[in-house]
């Protein structure tokens, strides 16, 4: 099973996915959207990005979600919707587990599954460690990378923050 | 708005479109579409009434879903080019993905929906930068792609969109509708070329950008938002009605008018690469353009539009300053005689 962990994550990252795709009230999708961090979180760490994924627990599950979750537990209403308590929702999320759980068995029977891209079986879902990549861990080097090389994409993502907080502002003020 | 956000913001719009234009990036693509999608929305929704709250609604979906495909495209080309940098776009999955996102931000058919219906709800200015500004950035990635575009897919988008604009026109009296109609046709004729000369391309976006800011600029003058209040601007300043007789028609694509020279150079375009029927379906279509500009000029410049004689006289606001607005006439009637010119590009 460790081999295909990384398969068995993103069926669960798909299915959370799904989850709140079918739109439950907002509580309920920052519920799905907590699994979802974490798998996804799962996934980078198999990949060797440890910090990376340290960091979608802290700052997207314990900063951004955090203040959702406030923010909906604020404006939420009495009765909130879950997955069962309605007809639509409860279908949508059906046919999309469906459409997933179709999916799975797609790629486990067959050798080749080329849907936009090609994978050969379940091999390709596994993580060879493909031998030495040097003293440093890369995901350590391409986040330093990013405060060095990649100045240019902190200033912009920095500035695209800011013009953000300042559009929010603007737009929820009113006259 | 405070002024000195309303200038941040502003200055960010033009950030985005810059980074889209002068990045090698995809991701600082993506960046600079977000980048501006994200700052444009106040400048949409700057008086607060339902209307604009919807048309910005609009618009935020629709460029979100295109951002959404574009970000899709990019990693397909990633997986199989393994490189990010912008250039021909190999696979024919992402190009195909890729052209649909491109075409749903500039509103091509069949992703032109949202268009009049959100320049109709925004003010004279903000559905100016709306109809200008904001198609420079995709058409600038489509100018970059263009030797890996799916020609039937481009062909059929761009045939669909001149006959959507000129069809859809037909039965608008509301000025911005019939700018938007008109902003659709235009951007079909701008990307039926682009297969072929991409110069082109950048010629008739450069002439429509120019010959729609004077639109824009003489409906603000005049203050009027529909034909009926259009027609009445031989009581408040008559020059304004043979300035929009010239700008309308040049806009028509006529002959000695600078609106002629990128249909012309298109039509030539697209002869010498030995397409007849389509340049003939395209200049068939271009009438149905012509037909409502015309009767917008019917019943501004030619006629004394009927009214009951207590709607004649137009309220006499302020006169508003309108910035660069007898360049831009000139510069949007006049010229056709300088098409030797293009000579240059080569």
């Amino acid at each position: 099973m460790m081999t295909y962990i990384v398969f068995i994550l993103s069926v669960i990252f798909v299915v959370s996915f799904v989850g709140f795709s079918s739109k439950p009230s907002p509580i309920y999708g920052g519920l799905v959207l907590i699994v979802s961090g974490g798998v996804g979180c799962g996934i980078i760490m198999n990949f060797g990005g440890s910090f990376l994924g340290l960091m979608v627990f802290l700052i997207y599950l314990g900063g951004m979600l955090v203040v959702f979750g406030y923010t909906t537990a604020m404006a939420t209403e009495q009765y909130p919707e879950v997955w069962v308590s309605n007809t639509t929702v409860m279908g949508v999320f059906l046919l999309g587990l469906l459409m997933e759980v179709m999916l799975v068995l797609y790629v486990l029977k067959s050798e080749e599954v080329g849907v936009v891209f090609k994978f050969s079986g379940m091999g390709d879902w596994a993580i060879y460690d493909t031998g030495d990549s040097g003293v440093f861990s890369e995901e350590i080097m391409g986040v330093a990378a990013l405060y060095s090389y990649g100045a240019w994409v902190v200033i912009v993502t920095g500035w695209s923050l800011f013009v953000g907080v300042l559009v929010i502002l603007e737009v929820t003020r009113g006259d | 708005m405070n002024p000195l956000i309303f200038t941040t913001i502003l200055m960010t719009v033009l950030l985005g479109t810059m980074i889209v234009m002068m990045s090698s990036h995809w991701l600082m693509i993506w960046i600079g579409f977000e980048m501006n999608l994200l700052a444009i929305i106040p400048i949409l929704m700057k008086k607060y009434n339902p209307r604009t709250m919807e048309a910005s609604t609009k618009y935020f979906l629709t460029q979100a879903t295109a951002s959404m495909l574009l970000m899709m495209a990019i990693i397909i080309n990633l997986m199989h080019s393994g490189q990010w940098t912008i250039t021909k776009v190999f696979n024919p999955t992402a190009s195909i993905i890729m052209t649909s996102a491109l075409a749903m931000k500039l509103g091509l058919t069949p992703f032109h929906f949202w268009v009049p219906e959100v320049t109709q709800g925004i003010s004279l200015t903000s559905g100016l930068i709306l109809l200008t500004w904001q198609k420079l950035a995709p058409m600038s990635i489509l100018y970059q792609i263009s030797p890996s575009i799916n020609l039937n897919i481009l062909l059929t988008m761009a045939v669909l969109s001149i006959l959507v604009g000129g069809w859809g026109g037909l039965n608008q009296t509301q000025l911005r509708k019939i700018m938007a109609y008109s902003s659709i046709a235009h951007m079909g004729w701008m990307t039926a070329v682009l297969a072929y000369n991409p110069t082109l391309t950048m010629l008739n976006m450069l002439i429509y950008i120019m010959m729609t800011l004077t639109m824009f600029m003489l409906f603000i003058h005049s203050s009027s938002t529909t034909t009926l209040s259009l027609s009445h601007t031989w009581n408040k300043t008559p020059l304004t009605t043979t300035l929009i007789l010239i700008t309308l028609l040049s806009m028509g694509g006529l002959p000695p008018l600078s609106g002629f020279m990128p249909k012309w150079m298109i039509i030539q375009e697209l002869t010498k690469n030995n397409s007849i029927i389509l340049p003939t379906l395209m200049a068939i279509m271009a009438l149905l353009n012509l037909y409502f500009y015309m009767r917008l000029t019917y019943s501004t410049s030619l006629t004394m539009f009927p009214s009951t004689n207590n709607m004649k006289m137009k309220w006499q606001f302020e006169t508003k300053r309108i910035t660069f607005l007898p360049p831009l006439i000139v510069m949007s009637s006049l010229l056709l005689p300088l098409t030797p010119m293009l000579s240059i590009l080569d």
